[in-house]
């Protein structure tokens, strides 16, 4: 079977992509950008830091590959085909690289268009999970008061000790199939459980010292959930720091999961419910603790493109502030701070230093901190493996991405491993569990909170 | 276009190779179809990876079964299409044969698998106080047999010379299925014909490398980096050929023009001269005094041509500082234009300026945008067209530029590729450098190795070749 030929050169003139024409094989709707698909050069630079192509040594399961994939369809060679829908979903959205590339190229986006793109009858989640996740995204998340009485059982849960009994014998490894390792898994995950913060804090909390500005704190959802000591510490550091801080009741999710999971529609909507919020208020800024709404609310222009006008858009976009740059740009007041004697390695979150290109502050702030000691880990800015519900998704490949991070930390022998993303903490915090070791994992601002002399907001009784 | 081999050649190539070292799913087939090279793109019929010098042999046992076309690969970073299946066929990833088999540091040796990163190689010698000097741009990601096939050079060329300097011996799978060995450990060999030179920069088109031994070298001491602006392209290119026959070899002697200097201040803005034609950045490496002595005269030269500034950094993170713009050079190109056609047109150092020259004329003629940067002391030039791969009429113009170089770059004894490789994109080029002759021979060495053709067919000259380039 001598082979024809098949070196033909792509006839550019098929290529031309008019604005608002359905773009090759993807449906019309929420398309990707042409113009981003095409920035790839195929240079591969990205390929020594994708962990999807590190764990599979596939070049589909990597950025260049995925890239290609997507101007495949585009330019109508390759169908919108299961194992594209796969990809795109298989993604961590870690946005490593775009740190490394050349021609910045965003494939963590052009993936999440391709999940948007992603139907039942070509790409299948697994059973149940559709379900799921339309009670998860349009009912629960655009929903504070929903997700927080929905957390009553779990902390109830928690409380009577249930948890203990169901983790020594070992029901949930007796439910079938991936259900039961993720149920398992999320219930290793899960940290002890306090009331959400939101109800408990009044809408303002007025600045300790001298005033330096008003700030609108951003209360994410798993934040709020499963880390309010955590929001706690920020609020109370925030107004330490000589800041009214702003709790707006009625803000919503910021639409990270929606994107995560390929529900645009519904992002759109949160997303435009918060810009009105937010820019109710005269704000110096708006701050939140947790990398993945930061790098969510950062990308508002791009999300609500047509749908707001700009100048609000880009008002909102000016003020959204990482705590860590936030706290490092205003110039900490560090004279009444308390030591926290504690050595700490720090895990950049990939949303906050690939997506946001946040690494230096956080460490600023660290060193700001009496007492932290900071010793980095090899590959600091690797993920961890959690990538929102990739880890729920993708169990086997998740251990093996925190495997790596674990290994990592282990080496460095600090106290604990610090980060700023709740998705990672969870993560990290379930790895350190499940390899039996003495060190802690913490949010950063937790233990900012633990050098505070005094608390504005106190803590739950 | 799925896999054209029947279910039942995939399962035996899955029992001998395991599942996983074999794909021929649609998609899998589109992401190993290209390279780094634009515009080209040509899709296998399978992908195979062999974790042994066996499996290698099998691999080509089997296509020659099946009359498939085979093309070795590495990690796809190559500039020219040497990885890529021009005719379909099998593609051989080598990557998953990674590992640093020995470093000697008796013989000053190490002895490595195809797919082993050029970097990981560099780092692990490093950690034994030894140099691995080749850094191609792409060091990261490229493996070494893909090095070895393209003799891939990089910034270090001048002094240290390009991967054929380091390489001592091969093994690699010939198509008749038998294992060779050429080479070996001892630093003086005459014995017969090189065929180990004859291997490298063979774009795998005379066997598949299995195994690979490079010489290393005790790293230099000490460096000391600087830069110098001018006002004149011209005269940046006189200074680097007066900074060698000052008899200084520097390390590095790179040289970025007027639209890099301003690509780069547009993307990272780090406060480069805009209104400059030209920069070098000079670096000389080796014992602490001669280091001294060196960057002394090298700047006395360049006062002396008329360098409009000169910077000699004094610490480690000036040293960073000052090569910050040379290692943001492509990125900064890239970010320009949607397509980025990045070429390696050589000329002896001393017609650096005229080629300079050149290339400002043939900008201003075709009308485009080319930032040029690239390895001056290796006369080694980057001119780097920003174009959109669906604006055909530009692109046609881009090639007619390209063309129109060469025809220069040749006639001042130039080759039409540095480091980069004939591979798909310059098959026409080759005979206007070497002649019909030239190519006749080529084509009979390779016969003498691949008598049908099979082994990465569409490489360096094709049977019905067209004779003008890409197009």
């Amino acid at each position: 079977m001598r082979s024809e030929p098949r070196y033909t050169k792509r006839d550019a003139e098929q290529a031309i992509h008019k604005p608002g024409e359905r773009l090759g094989n993807f449906l019309p709707e929420d398309a990707p950008s042409y113009e981003d698909i095409l920035q790839c050069m195929r240079c591969g630079f990205c390929l020594p830091h994708c962990p999807t192509f590190a764990i599979t040594n596939r070049e589909r399961s990597s950025p260049r590959g995925r890239a290609q994939l997507a101007k495949a369809v585009a330019q109508g060679e390759l169908e919108l085909s299961e194992a594209v829908c796969y990809e795109g979903f298989f993604c961590l959205d870690c946005r490593a690289c775009t740190t490394v590339c050349p021609a910045g190229v965003k494939v963590g986006p052009i993936m999440e268009h391709v999940r948007a793109q992603s139907r039942n009858e070509v790409h299948p989640l697994p059973p149940g999970w559709r379900q799921f996740r339309e009670f998860l995204l349009e009912y629960m998340l655009p929903n504070h008061d929903r997700l927080e009485d929905s957390m009553l059982a779990a902390r109830l849960y928690q409380r009577l000790g249930v948890q203990w009994m169901v983790r020594n014998s070992h029901l949930l490894e007796l439910a079938p199939g991936t259900l039961g390792e993720t149920a398992e898994k999320m219930d290793g995950m899960l940290p002890k459980l306090e009331p959400p913060l939101r109800n408990r804090v009044p809408e303002l909390v007025k600045a300790r010292g001298e005033k330096r500005g008003t700030v609108a704190y951003f209360i994410g959802c798993i934040m709020n959930l499963m880390y309010p000591e955590v929001s706690r510490a920020t609020i109370n550091t925030l107004a330490h720091q000589g800041f009214d801080v702003v709790i707006p009741k009625s803000a919503k999710c910021c639409g990270a999961p929606h994107l995560t999971e390929g529900d645009r529609e519904t992002a759109r909507q949160l997303g435009e419910h918060n810009v009105e919020t937010f820019l109710r208020w005269d704000l110096d800024a708006i701050v939140t603790d947790c990398a993945g709404c930061g790098a969510a609310l950062k990308e508002y222009e791009e999300l609500l493109e047509g749908r707001m006008d700009e100048r609000y858009l880009h008002e909102f976009r000016s003020r959204i502030r990482d705590v860590s740059e936030f706290l490092v740009g205003a110039g900490m007041r560090t004279e009444d701070l308390k030591p926290v004697d504690m050595t700490i390695t720090y895990h950049d979150p990939c949303h906050l230093a690939h997506a946001q290109g946040i690494a230096k502050e956080p460490r600023q702030l660290i060193e700001a901190i009496p007492g932290l000691k900071l010793v980095e880990m090899f590959e600091s800015n690797w993920c961890c493996g959690s990538g929102a519900n990739w880890g729920l998704l993708h169990p086997e490949e998740s251990e093996q991405v925190l495997d790596r991070k674990m290994a990592n930390v282990v080496k460095t022998e600090a106290d604990a491993v610090v980060t700023l993303n709740p998705g990672c903490h969870m993560q990290l915090a379930w790895g350190v569990r499940r390899s039996g070791l003495d060190q802690k994992a913490y949010h950063l601002m937790e233990l900012v909170g633990r050098s505070l002399p005094e608390e504005s907001v106190p803590p739950a009784s | 276009m799925p896999s054209r081999l029947s279910a039942q050649a995939i399962r035996e190539l899955e029992r001998r190779l395991g599942k996983e070292q074999v794909l021929h799913e649609t998609e899998d087939l589109h992401t190993y179809g290209y390279d780094a090279t634009p515009e080209l793109k040509s899709l296998p019929d399978v992908v195979l990876f062999p974790r042994t010098a066996e499996e290698v042999a099998y691999v080509v046992e089997f296509a020659n079964q099946n009359g498939l076309p085979l093309s070795p690969r590495g990690s796809g970073t190559g500039l020219s299409g040497g990885s890529i299946p021009a005719e379909g066929g099998v593609v051989a990833v080598m990557t998953r044969m990674n590992r640093i088999l020995e470093i000697d540091e008796e013989n000053l040796t190490a002895t490595v698998e195809p797919g082993v990163i050029t970097l990981d190689l560099a780092s692990a010698v490093a950690a034994r106080g030894l140099f691995y000097p080749p850094d191609p741009g792409s060091q990261k990601v490229s493996t070494i047999a893909g090095n070895v096939a393209e003799n891939a050079g990089g910034l270090r060329g001048l002094k240290y010379g390009v991967t054929r300097d380091y390489v001592m011996a091969l093994e690699a799978v010939l198509m008749d299925g038998s294992h060779l060995m050429t080479g070996g450990k001892a630093v003086k060999d005459v014995a017969g014909y090189s065929f180990r030179d004859l291997l490298v920069g063979s774009e795998g088109t005379l066997g598949i490398v299995t195994k690979v031994t490079v010489s290393l070298i005790p790293p230099p001491k000490a460096k000391k980096t600087m830069v110098a602006y001018f006002k004149d392209v011209a005269t940046a290119g006189q200074a680097v050929s007066e900074i060698v026959a000052a008899k200084i070899i520097p390390a590095t002697l790179e040289i970025l023009d007027n639209t890099t200097i301003n690509a780069i201040e547009d993307y990272v803005d780090i406060g480069l001269p805009r209104e400059m034609q030209g920069l070098l950045l000079v670096e000389v490496d080796g014992h602490p005094a001669e280091v001294e002595e060196e960057a002394a005269e090298i700047h006395e030269v360049l006062q002396r041509v008329g360098a409009d500034t000169i910077r000699i950094a004094q610490t480690d993170e000036e040293a960073e500082d000052l090569t910050a713009a040379r290692r943001t050079a492509l990125s900064a190109l890239a970010r320009v234009s949607p397509t980025t056609i990045l070429e390696d047109s050589t000329v002896p150092r001393s017609e650096l300026a005229s080629t300079f020259n050149e290339i400002a004329r043939l900008t201003k003629k075709y009308q485009l945008t080319v930032g040029t940067f690239g390895h001056a002391g290796d006369g080694n030039l980057h001119p780097t067209a920003l174009t959109d791969e669906r604006n055909t009429e530009e692109i046609t113009r881009v090639h007619a530029f390209f063309s129109e170089l060469y025809d220069h770059v040749l006639a001042v004894g130039g080759t039409v590729s540095g480091e980069h490789g004939i591979g798909m994109a310059k098959v026409g080029y080759l005979e206007r450098q070497i002649g019909s002759g030239g190519v006749k021979v080529m084509r009979r060495i390779k016969n003498a190795f691949d008598p049908d053709g099979r082994l990465n067919p569409g490489k360096m000259f094709i049977p019905e070749d067209p004779g003008n380039g890409r197009a």
